[in-house]
């Protein structure tokens, strides 16, 4: 069981949601697909916000099993360690933090800093198998490694059907 | 996996030209969108109910022929129309937040930016403005008129508003305006369509296809999840009885800019040893009589016919896994992927592509830019009205347009757009396969959204719950 894979983090919480805010909530995380906060903390990879209501039940099994509350799910895979991101995390996402762990039990009132981060550490859940998409390259370096890959396609189309020799010179003239 | 049909479908129950076409018979189409504030939209909708026209099979003439309508009519609503009639918050809430946000609330996602952009829209769409869209389908331009003329009177006696309509005719040998038949790769569903399962249906590791849960198609039935949830539990769908016999409907109109398609693949070819017809077939991914690209690489068919049970037999996986045929961004690869996203893993059952299938039923609008050959501009409206019918407008039309026409991740090409239908931030390459492999390069779109909007389509129970104010129970 580890957290991490290479240099990547993997945290995941569950919180049970206050009675009656689940609605609110999720018409809330459906507003963030827009604002995009987690972009505001840099080293974040993917971040997942899931309500799950209930669990599903199997009429073959002996006994129903029901949750008793419903939860929220946080998950997130980040570069380096655990505890500076949810220190910059307390931070920079306090504004939305307060609509989103303020609606679920036991959250501090601040919804904020270092309350918070004791919080969602008092709620973590070990991860049992972490798939990291790039378990070595940080964030930045993905992108820089994008922006690579764009710049040698568009010298591809630009110089498609040169000769060899043309096509050496433009291509040490480029890069 | 045993799948069992464990409903038999209520066609009367479900609005007509949804699961099954009316055929093109109907060439003439009119689409129209109502405003209902401050009319009696009930009532106004109440006197349709009975012209309304449903998926049940037309009755047979005294001569054993099928007796079709000169005209038809088939009504979908608006999430702002739903409330103009004064339907609940409460149980508008039931409705997928997609289809109570509406299309232009989606545009940066869709990709209808720049020109493209829901202010740039026709009036009356992407308001909030459009309540109602009425559709009429006529056999001729006369008996169209005369339609036309009917529904103005009536509207105009509700004290109800057109704000858009949209005229639409079919084109010589069903063509589109880039000069491509169309229409033919619709998905085969259970019950309907199930002679059509073989490259119409979902496609088996084994070799065979199977149909589609119509459930996929039409709210209140059970869909490809309920059938391997141990509880049969129906997809999510507004409350009842508004949540059976109907579907979610998207409508698009869509200018092409057919003097541009023509001078890019002018342009394109000439360094394209395959030649213009052949290159606008890598990136379409059919001759333009439909012939695909996978059972005919090098040249049309001139046999093919779209209506052969066996017309649209085909995969990618068997003898086209690299794209040399079928291009692996060529529209119809990107839009249907068939089995070409693979059976490893998570997706052995072909999940990553079954769940996203649409029903389509466009039609082209505007006359053809004359001659063929012609690169110059006439300044001329004409294009598509993109219409599709899928019970989760997120899940299918969305995830198609998103995922597949938007962005190439899913096929391992990048940034490569839908070359056909590229949004209009210009940013992707048409990539055909080969040795070398030879590119387009970006360029404007062809493709403009002039406006569209997300609709609901009801049965015919929920519709006539809608005109007597019973869809809250009585």
């Amino acid at each position: 069981m580890s957290n991490t894979s290479g240099q990547a983090y993997a945290f995941l919480s569950m919180t049970p949601i206050k009675a009656g805010e689940d609605v609110r909530l999720r018409a809330y995380i459906e507003g963030l697909a827009r604002t995009r906060p987690f972009d505001r903390l840099r080293r974040t990879h993917f971040a997942r916000l899931v309500i799950l209501p209930d669990w599903v039940n199997d009429p073959s099994q002996p006994k129903a099993d029901h949750l008793t509350s419903q939860y929220l799910i946080f998950s997130a895979t980040f570069d380096g360690p655990r505890d500076s991101y949810l220190d910059e995390l307390g931070k920079r996402l306090a504004p939305e933090a307060k609509e989103i762990w303020g609606r679920c039990v036991g959250c501090p009132p601040s919804a904020r800093g270092a309350p918070l981060k004791r919080y969602l550490l008092h709620n973590q859940i070990d991860i049992g198998f972490f798939v990291a998409a790039y378990p070595d390259a940080t964030v930045e370096t993905v992108k820089r490694v994008l922006a690579q890959r764009k710049q040698l396609a568009d010298f591809a189309v630009r110089t498609q059907g040169l000769e060899a020799s043309e096509l050496r010179h433009a291509y040490q003239q480029e890069f | 996996m045993a799948i069992t049909v464990s409903t038999q479908l209520d066609l009367g129950d479900i609005q007509g030209d949804i699961l099954f076409a009316y055929g093109n018979e109907y060439a003439f189409t009119s689409y129209l969108f109502v405003n209902l504030d401050g009319a009696d939209g009930r009532g106004w909708v109440s006197a349709l109910v009975d012209r309304v026209t449903t998926a049940r099979p037309w009755p047979k003439g005294s001569d054993g022929a099928t007796d079709k309508p000169d005209t038809t009519l088939n009504l979908a609503f608006t999430a702002a129309g739903l409330t103009a009639l004064g339907v609940s918050q409460e149980l508008l809430a039931t409705f997928s937040s997609e289809f109570r946000g509406g299309m232009a609330a989606r545009a940066a996602e869709l990709g209808d930016v720049g020109p493209s952009a829901p202010g740039n829209w026709e009036p009356g769409l992407g308001t909030g403005a459009a309540h109602v869209l009425a559709t009429i389908n006529a056999k001729s331009s006369d008996l169209l008129e005369r339609e036309l003329t009917a529904f103005r009177e009536h509207a105009e006696r509700c004290a109800t508003t057109i704000v858009n309509e949209q005229h639409a005719q079919l084109l010589d040998a069903q063509r589109e305006h880039f000069g491509f038949s169309d229409g033919f790769g619709q998905p085969a569903i259970e019950g309907v369509s199930e002679h059509k399962s073989v490259g119409g249906g979902v496609p088996q590791p084994d070799g065979r296809w199977r149909p589609l849960a119509p459930g996929e198609f039409i709210l209140g039935y059970e869909d490809e999840d309920s059938r391997v949830d141990p509880e049969h539990r129906l997809p999510s769908a507004p409350a009842a009885p508004l949540g059976r016999g109907g579907t979610y409907m998207v409508y698009r109109k869509l200018y092409q800019d057919v003097a541009l398609w023509r001078e890019t693949l002018r342009e394109a070819a000439r360094d394209y040893e395959g030649g213009e017809t052949k290159l606008a077939a890598k990136i379409v991914g059919r001759w333009p009589n439909g012939t695909p690209l996978v059972t005919s690489p090098h040249e049309e068919d001139p046999a093919f016919d779209p209506t052969q049970e066996d017309s649209n037999d085909f995969r990618y996986l068997d003898n086209d896994p690299d794209g040399s045929r079928c291009p692996l961004g060529a529209h119809i690869r990107r839009t249907n992927p068939r089995d070409a996203l693979g059976w490893e893993g998570l997706d052995e059952a072909g999940l990553l592509a079954f769940r996203h299938r649409i029903i389509r039923r466009g039609m082209p609008y505007g006359p053809p830019l004359a001659p063929d050959e012609s690169v110059d501009d006439d300044d001329t409206d004409r294009g598509l009205v993109f219409v599709c019918f899928n019970a989760s407008i997120s899940r299918q039309f969305e995830a198609i347009t998103l995922q597949w026409v938007n962005d190439g991740n899913s096929f391992h090409l990048g940034d490569d757009r839908d070359f056909l239908l590229a949004d209009a931030s210009a940013s992707g390459k048409m990539t055909v396969q080969g040795h070398p492999p030879f590119f387009v390069a970006p360029q404007r779109s062809f493709v403009t959204t002039k406006g569209g909007e997300y609709l609901f389509a009801p049965g015919m129970t929920a519709l006539a719950a809608l005109a007597d104010a019973t869809e809250s129970g009585p």
